[in-house]
């Protein structure tokens, strides 16, 4: 996950001008927003957000046009388990965690859930492709259902 | 003509009803007197005891077969001591054989007479009990507010007092009961004793607030030194050992005398009164012998109180947090019979559920559906606290004039087994988890069709065929 992360850090700073890919010019950028910033405080607000959807668009734009369709589908799958397991945990908060086993089971179904698919996420990306020369993406599919399998086992039998 | 042998089968089986009418432990009572013909005058009092189906035998402590063990084992169940001039009682009556006597659970009635002065062996045993008498062992109680005018009109000290009453609230009144308004409990020339602090100790007659006790040899011209006064004395005393033996320490001799009762005699108001002295002779001697105040438990029982739960009986195990109910059974003897018991107005019979200390102290309800004219049941239903381990049903009552009863049944109390817990599809509070297990399972079954149907992307295959 970190290398990649970081990749697309770098690619998104980069992205808004010519697609120069040295480090510096993101420095030039910000000390030129400072200046602007300087010159008039009235612009500052605006300017400011303007810069900030810039920035939030190129990331968008950019994970749109590289992501290939199966990460995406798999950070649509995440994006889900993270919503069903904040719901989970309000509900323990609001209602108090009686039965305590059905949170526990419920709560670290989605989590596992998570966990296992951020493993399948990590293990088919393309740039990760030399940290695991053994693993094919339809080996690690693999994995990931026999885990996941094991996962609910585990955790409908917990909840009782 | 007729008549005369049916009525005398009558008067036979009549005789024969009373001599089968005895006490719990016992009918063999030895009478200690002085003198065998001193007997002459208690003959009310001993043909009374008779007449309730004792076999009395008389003995001075002088004499050489007496002996209250044979082979260890007890020859006499009650004995009773009048009051005897000899200084000591002789190597057969010595305190250690009469605490053994009460080991034994036999019961003792002694009493005591101003004019004559308590052997020392009996002083002494009475000390191991926690009764204390004068030092001189004489004193005389007097009370110059109500005496006998026309028996003591100088010296004041036959004591006229009301039928005892119970000391406390939650006894019950078995002396007084069924005494008339103007009855009098006539106590002439007797000695009072104090009372230690062993809860043992009862006095079932207390002096009244003006009495005091002296002695007539030393102080007879000016009492200054006191032994004891006002409520302090205590002129009919009672102990229960913790197995239930009993001894009663009466104060004066002469209240068991013929002439003293159903006599007459006027208090210094001048209104005359009968004496209700052979009454409550007969009903302290028959506390002290185990025919008043006696408590049986007929049966014990408890079971599991829960719809569809097991029948059985006294089982020796329960889970944690299981209902179950509690019954004792238990009757009170009365001269010749047992009948039902019930607990005095202010008093409660409780039931403790312990390991070690009590889980629960609960108050027993008396039980109508299993009580009879002979028993009264008592019963509680409770559920049992969620620790497991062994644990007690124990009753414990123990009151005074009551026979001591400790009642204990062991139980285990397992914990809940694993298929015994509610499912959380039953709890709803669970089901908003359930519900998020359900939403992971299915959003993971629609995200595996949908990663198997996704086509990769071309470059993404020819790499890992390259790979490959």
């Amino acid at each position: 996950m970190a290398p990649k992360q970081r990749n697309t850090a770098a690619v998104a700073a980069s992205a808004p001008s010519a697609p120069v890919t040295t480090v510096p010019i993101p420095t030039t950028t910000s000390t030129a927003t400072t200046a602007a910033i300087k010159s008039s405080s009235s612009k500052q607000a605006a300017s400011n957000t303007q810069a900030w959807d810039k920035v939030f668009n190129n990331i968008t734009t950019h994970y749109l046009k590289t992501t290939p369709q199966r990460t995406k589908l798999l950070d649509a799958f995440m994006a889900f388990l993270v919503v069903v397991g904040a719901l989970q945990f309000l509900y323990c908060v609001l209602a108090g965690n009686y039965p305590f086993n059905a949170f526990l089971s419920g709560f670290s179904a989605t989590v596992g859930q998570f966990v296992l698919t951020a493993s399948l996420r990590i293990q088919t990306t393309e740039a990760n492709k030399k940290d695991f020369p053994a693993v094919s993406p339809e080996r690690a599919f693999a994995d990931y259902v026999v885990c996941s399998l094991i996962l609910h086992f585990f955790c409908v039998n917990f909840i009782n | 003509m007729m008549r005369s042998p049916l009525l005398s089968f009558f008067a036979f089986l009549f005789a024969a009803l009373c001599v089968s009418a005895v006490s719990t432990t016992g009918n063999r009572v030895l009478a200690i007197l002085d003198d065998v013909a001193e007997k002459a005058i208690y003959s009310k009092f001993l043909g009374d005891l008779e007449g309730r189906g004792f076999q009395l035998t008389f003995e001075t402590p002088k004499s050489e077969s007496l002996a209250l063990f044979k082979l260890g084992e007890r020859v006499y169940d009650h004995v009773i001591f009048f009051p005897t001039k000899t200084k000591g009682l002789g190597p057969n009556l010595t305190p250690n054989i009469l605490v053994q006597f009460l080991n034994a659970n036999g019961n003792i009635l002694q009493t005591l007479s101003s004019g004559v002065s308590t052997p020392n062996s009996l002083v002494s045993f009475l000390s191991e009990v926690g009764i204390e008498l004068p030092v001189d062992r004489t004193g005389l109680v007097v009370d110059h507010f109500s005496y006998d005018t026309s028996s003591a009109a100088d010296s004041h000290d036959v004591l006229l007092l009301p039928p005892p009453a119970p000391i406390r609230s939650d006894i019950k009144n078995l002396f007084s009961a069924g005494a008339a308004k103007d009855q009098v409990l006539a106590f002439p020339r007797g000695v009072g004793a104090v009372l230690g602090s062993s809860e043992n100790l009862t006095p079932i007659l207390r002096a009244p607030r003006t009495a005091y006790s002296y002695n007539p040899k030393e102080q007879s011209e000016v009492v200054d030194d006191l032994f004891a006064a006002g409520q302090q004395l205590s002129l009919v005393s009672a102990f229960q050992a913790l197995n239930s033996a009993r001894l009663v320490l009466l104060g004066s001799a002469e209240l068991l005398q013929d002439k003293w009762f159903d006599a007459d005699v006027t208090k210094p108001d001048g209104t005359t009164h009968k004496t209700f002295n052979r009454e409550f002779a007969k009903r302290l001697s028959a506390w002290a012998f185990q025919e008043l105040g006696v408590l049986r438990v007929n049966w014990i029982e408890h079971r599991l109180n829960e719809v569809g739960g097991s029948n059985e009986t006294n089982p020796g195990i329960y889970r944690i947090k299981n209902d179950v109910k509690y019954t004792i059974s238990l009757s009170e003897y009365a001269y010749d019979k047992w009948s039902a018991f019930s607990v005095p107005k202010n008093d409660v019979l409780q039931l403790e559920f312990s390991m070690l200390s009590p889980f629960h102290r609960l108050p027993l309800k008396f039980d109508e559906s299993h009580s009879s004219p002979e028993a009264s049941a008592y019963s509680v239903s409770f559920k049992l606290p969620d620790q497991h381990g062994i644990f007690n049903f124990k009753v414990n009552y123990k009151r005074p004039l009551l026979s001591n009863m400790e009642e204990k049944n062991t139980v285990s109390v397992r914990h809940m087994a694993h298929d015994e817990w509610p499912r959380s599809f039953v709890i709803s509070g669970a089901w908003p988890w359930i519900a998020g297990i359900g939403a992971t399972v299915t959003g993971w079954i629609a995200f595996c069709a949908l990663w198997m149907y996704s086509a990769p992307p071309a470059d993404y295959k020819k790499e890992s065929k390259k790979t490959q």
